[in-house]
């Protein structure tokens, strides 16, 4: 029989009558216990060893319980001070025999409080006295403790509960594995045994020489764990924007690109949000310090955007009732929505002017002057897209969002009749939840204004939707703080270990 | 969006529908565009919507919409008016900032305690969103058997008008009145300095020269926008009320006063005109006058993308409040000329009507359709490269990174040794936020390395090593831009390991530059971010596009880091 060299040697050195554990196998071959247990299982696999297991129980000395084998218990060493202060006659004060005693810090607590427990005396009123009985050379746990520094074992069980109690000794149980030789191992060896040559690695030489002809490979443990590596990853929320820009483009929509500090042109005047507005006050908005105006606005274009909002457009439109001013118009803010971006694309003036239809879309950033919670973040990317087309309906509108929302698992869409200054019809999307089935906001959707589109010189119907990317992000991942993905106090654990979607 | 709280048995009550359960109503008013968000205290629905039907801010307002949903009513409805028998004038001296001013007489009205609530929430909340918090609208309602009204000066046109009180300007200590909850008798300044809705209220008149203020026979009686006087308070004994509104705009504050006055006569209260006399004018208000628009038949059907009866049209027209006739004169287009009653302040164009007819129709019973419109699709050149080189990134082992585009100064700047106007990558000026709301996000940052520091600073009880990258949003001011900012991606990335060293950084680099078939150079230069000597300018085509070096110990220690960090950061579209 051929075995690898670990496995022959514990199989010579065990014996059929005498049991030896795999402390002793391991002395006796000169191999690591780990080893010989490995090879102890698999010989007993084969049916050459027979193993049997019991548990064992070992106790071991604390540093503390060291300490008193030399210095002797802080309760013995009390009793035989206050026994020198002349305590079996009369009680002495606390205070002398602790002095003269030696005893320090924590020593003194624990001196007291097993004092009186083990019959050495009393204490009352700051006094002291010993017991006549007393005899500190049979202290049962004293005794105890030098038994086990001289290796031999302790039977009384209180005194070793007693001893675990005071933190003196550690007790553990552990697992001995008694080895004997099966007949079926008595018959291997008498037949003779010989150790196979293995290999723990292939070297280009063994390759080259064609030696790998010859060995054999050491057996690894397949099933133990390797060591950890962490490997890039896209970020979550960056793969969540590229699905929903593949679906999208997929959809026949050209992505946008612009700028993220604009004027407010751009961002709420073009869109005929009203100057006084709630949402355009310093509290919703990141208006710039620095700088604070745009140098150039299309001129007929502002004129065309004032003229609305004063006067409103066509025959029978009415204007707001609010003053405009060029000035607020051109000053300079974080977008607060990337439609800022579909106004830039609609009005001629980013890739020149759009014949219908057209498709446009972009996943990018939006600042909003919120308060920082698990579902808000004062930035955040919003998913952006219009279509622009002679005869748009609204049922153009619900046909398109619930083929979007198809590709990411949210059917049963309902189209909530809204209202948004620069939509109309305008609905707030809810759709069905894909894991546990609630009706959630997925969305803002309308057909831009006459208001909105005229000014800008489109004369086709245009249909639009914004959607949060982290509201569609939570919905797919089922995460509950935003706040651990996006931004610097995110969790890279979380990220390194957040399954991959597909 | 506006709340507003409707006591359910008021709303049974008003609507005329005792058997509609409160469910039932929620559901009802679901389809009205009212969400239910709870209950109050005291057992009122509460209800958000979106603040284009400012009508509905009481519950006089939601029954009246609830009663053309249910066909109870049909078409528009204009509550009569008494004469006048008040007059407001309005005096020379009245502040330019806030010249106009509307009213009305309300009479026999029964304000149990629900009706007073109702009445209180619907001025608050039109305060809130047409007044634009009192600003360009705010509303005063008086006991009107506390006014006392002097003979009407006239205006030589028939005098018969009774009674007067007089709107002007006046000196802010030049008169004292009792406001309401207080006992004292104080000046409109006093208000301003010791009262607490007055000390609320104060930015919106501090600067005047003359405060606004509304004058009886016996004297100062309300300072509009702040508060009404204690004299004249409307309490559930009130008959007989006296409305005035004061503001920026004529057609707000008449508007508002519509909404009242269609509330009040909800409740079986008459509305009786008064005169406001301007020195050039005189408007006869409340002003119920009933505007028309007209809409294409076409129109309509474009928009729903549906076929509809000429009939059907003006049936969904006259339920949704309206009154509606077809102007079908020979070969002329269909269209409809719609009459729109004075409470609503939302039809703005005659596509607002489209949308009345789609909801009235029931827009989720609309048939969705993909439309049948070829487009090609495409991705943008910068965002294809951000890709790109983020794959690259990944592939070297990168966590892809995003974080915020706002930042503190203190981070962008301080805590990685740099400072604005430093000639170095990062120290560009920012761009920074006014008046800042946290003073952790106050200015774009000007580079992505102190991110991806926080980043390290708040995982350091993770595995290591950390090797970061993010290729994102960065700006600085720059006044050759439009918009005075400039704006780039930027790449960046850190290894943060035990033994993270220069050449860990630039063998990284130097794989990305062949990948994107870019000649890196690498001379040595010196960045406080970076340790003197270990640190090189990213040298990308010639052109220097960044900085590259392992990070100085001053910048670790900092972000409590206890290893080395190699890093470097460059524009993207140097890989172009």
């Amino acid at each position: 029989m051929k075995l690898p060299e670990s496995h022959a040697a514990v199989l010579n050195a065990a014996s059929a009558d005498d049991a030896r554990t795999i402390d002793q196998l391991a002395d006796d071959t000169g191999f690591k216990p780990e080893t010989v247990t490995g090879a102890v299982f698999e010989l007993e696999s084969e049916g050459l060893l027979a193993v049997e297991e019991s548990v064992e129980e070992t106790v071991t000395l604390t540093d503390e319980a060291r300490e008193y084998l030399a210095d002797g218990l802080p309760e013995v060493r009390l009793y035989e001070t206050a026994l020198d202060a002349g305590a079996d006659a009369d009680p002495v004060s606390m205070g002398q025999v602790i002095g003269q005693s030696g005893l320090e810090g924590p020593e003194v607590d624990i001196a007291l409080s097993n004092y009186a427990r083990k019959g050495y005396g009393a204490i009352e009123s700051g006094e002291i006295t010993t017991d006549a009985d007393a005899d500190p050379e049979r202290d049962a746990e004293a005794d105890a403790l030098a038994d086990l520094d001289a290796g031999e074992a302790v039977g009384d069980e209180d005194t070793l509960d007693q001893l675990e109690r005071r933190g003196l000794v550690t007790r553990a149980e552990s697992t001995v594995r008694a080895v004997t030789l099966t007949d079926e191992g008595v018959t291997a060896l008498m037949e003779g045994v010989e150790v196979s040559e293995t290999v723990g690695q292939l070297t280009p030489e063994m390759l080259t020489s064609g030696e790998w002809k010859e060995v054999e490979f050491a057996e690894y443990n397949v099933e133990a764990d390797a060591e950890r590596i962490e490997g890039g990853k896209t970020h979550i929320l960056r793969q969540t924007a590229n699905r929903v820009k593949d679906t999208l483009v997929g959809m026949g929509f050209e992505e946008m690109e612009g700028p993220h500090a604009d004027a407010d042109f751009w961002i709420n005047d073009c869109l005929f949000m009203p100057q006084d507005h709630p949402a355009r006050t310093h509290w919703d908005r990141f208006a710039l310090e620095e700088p604070t105006k745009i140098r150039d606005l299309p001129e007929d274009l502002v004129e065309r955007v004032r003229d609305a909002h004063m006067n409103g457009v066509g025959d029978d439109g009415d204007g707001y009732h609010s003053p405009w001013s060029e000035e607020f118009a051109r000053s300079i803010a974080l977008r607060g929505h990337t439609t800022s971006l579909s106004m830039r694309y609609l009005s001629g003036h980013e890739v020149g002017d759009l014949e219908p239809p057209q498709r446009f879309f972009s996943v990018e950033k939006v600042y909003r002057n919120d308060t920082l919670d698990p579902t808000h973040l004062l930035e955040f990317y919003q998913i952006e897209g219009w279509v622009m087309a002679e005869d748009l309906s609204v049922r153009d509108l619900m046909g398109t969002f619930e083929e979007f929302y198809a590709q990411f698992g949210i059917t049963d869409i309902e189209f909530k009749p809204h209202y948004n200054p620069y939509t109309e019809p305008s609905f707030e999307l809810f759709g069905t939840h894909p894991t546990t089935g609630e009706m959630v906001e997925i969305g803002n959707s309308g057909m831009f204004r006459e208001e909105v589109l005229s000014p800008l010189g489109v004369e086709c119907d245009v249909m639009a939707w914004g959607l949060a990317l982290e509201r569609l992000l939570m919905l797919m991942y089922g995460f509950e703080d935003i706040r651990d993905v996006h931004g610097t106090l995110c969790d890279l654990e979380l990220l390194r270990e957040t399954e991959v979607l597909h | 969006m506006p709340v507003v709280d409707v006591n359910p048995d008021e709303l049974r009550d008003l609507t005329g529908h005792d058997e509609k359960s409160d469910d039932e109503l929620i559901d009802d008013m679901f389809a009205l565009g009212l969400e239910y968000e709870g209950e109050t205290e005291d057992g009122d629905l509460q209800l958000e919507f979106a603040p284009d039907r400012l009508d509905r801010l009481s519950v006089e307002g939601v029954a009246r919409s609830l009663r053309y949903q249910y066909g109870d009513d049909r078409g528009v409805y204009v509550p009569g008016t008494n004469d006048p028998d008040w007059t407001i004038e309005v005096d020379e001296s009245v502040p330019d900032e806030r010249p106009y001013v509307t009213g009305a007489v309300i009479r026999g009205v029964d304000l149990d305690d629900h009706a007073l609530d109702s009445l209180i929430q619907l001025q608050e909340k039109l305060h809130a969103t047409m007044g634009r918090k009192r600003a360009k609208g705010a509303i005063g309602i008086h006991d009107l058997t506390m006014l006392k009204g002097r003979a009407a000066t006239g205006d030589g046109e028939g005098g018969e008008v009774g009674n007067s009180i007089t709107y002007r300007g006046i000196d802010p200590d030049g008169d004292r009145f009792v406001p309401l909850d207080s006992d004292a008798e104080m000046t409109p300044a006093e208000v301003l300095r010791v009262h607490p809705t007055g000390e609320t209220y104060a930015p919106l008149v501090s600067e005047y020269d003359r405060y606004p203020a509304i004058y009886d026979d016996i004297g100062l009686f309300s300072f509009p926008p702040v508060i009404n006087g204690r004299r004249t308070e409307v309490s559930t004994d009130s008959r007989d009320l006296f409305v005035e509104m004061t503001g920026t705009d004529q057609w707000t504050i008449d508007h508002m006063c519509n909404i009242v006055c269609y509330a009040l006569a909800a409740r079986g209260a008459k509305i009786e005109a008064v005169e406001v006399e301007y020195s050039d004018r005189t408007l006869r208000r409340p002003d119920f006058g009933v505007q028309t628009k007209t809409v294409t038949h076409e129109r309509i059907e474009r928009t729903l993308g549906i076929d509809l009866s000429a009939e059907r049209v003006l049936d969904l027209l006259e339920r949704s409040g309206l009154d509606a006739e077809t102007n079908e004169v020979g070969d002329e287009e269909l269209a409809y000329e719609v009459e729109i009653p004075p409470y609503r302040v939302d039809v703005l164009h005659p596509l607002d009507i489209v949308d009345d007819v789609g909801r009235a129709y029931g827009f989720n019973d609309l048939e969705p359709r993909y439309p049948d419109v070829g487009t090609v699709g495409g991705r943008h050149d910068r965002s294809k490269l951000e890709d790109a080189a983020r794959e690259v990134l990944v592939g070297l082992g990168f966590e892809d990174l995003l974080n915020f585009h706002m930042i503190s100064e203190e981070e962008n700047f301080e805590r990685m040794r740099i400072a604005p106007g430093d000639d170095a990558v990062g120290g560009g000026d920012p761009a920074s936020i006014l008046e800042p709301y946290s003073e952790d996000y106050t200015m774009l940052r000007t580079w992505a390395l102190p991110s991806l520091m926080m980043v390290l600073e708040n995982n350091t009880h993770r595995a290591y090593p950390q090797d970061l990258a993010e290729i994102g949003l960065a700006a600085e001011v720059d006044e050759s831009e439009n918009t005075g900012v400039a704006e780039h991606r930027t790449v960046a990335g850190v290894l943060a390991r035990h033994d993270a060293s220069y050449e860990d950084a630039k063998a990284r680099l130097q794989t990305v530059a062949r990948n994107f078939d870019v000649e890196l150079e690498t001379p040595a230069t010196d960045h406080p971010t970076f340790i003197d000597g270990r640190t090189a300018a990213v040298v990308m085509d010639g052109e220097r596009v960044g900085v590259l070096g392992e990070v100085h110990p001053e910048v670790l220690v900092e972000h409590d880091l206890e290893l080395p960090v190699a890093a470097f950061e460059f524009r993207l579209d140097a890989l172009e």
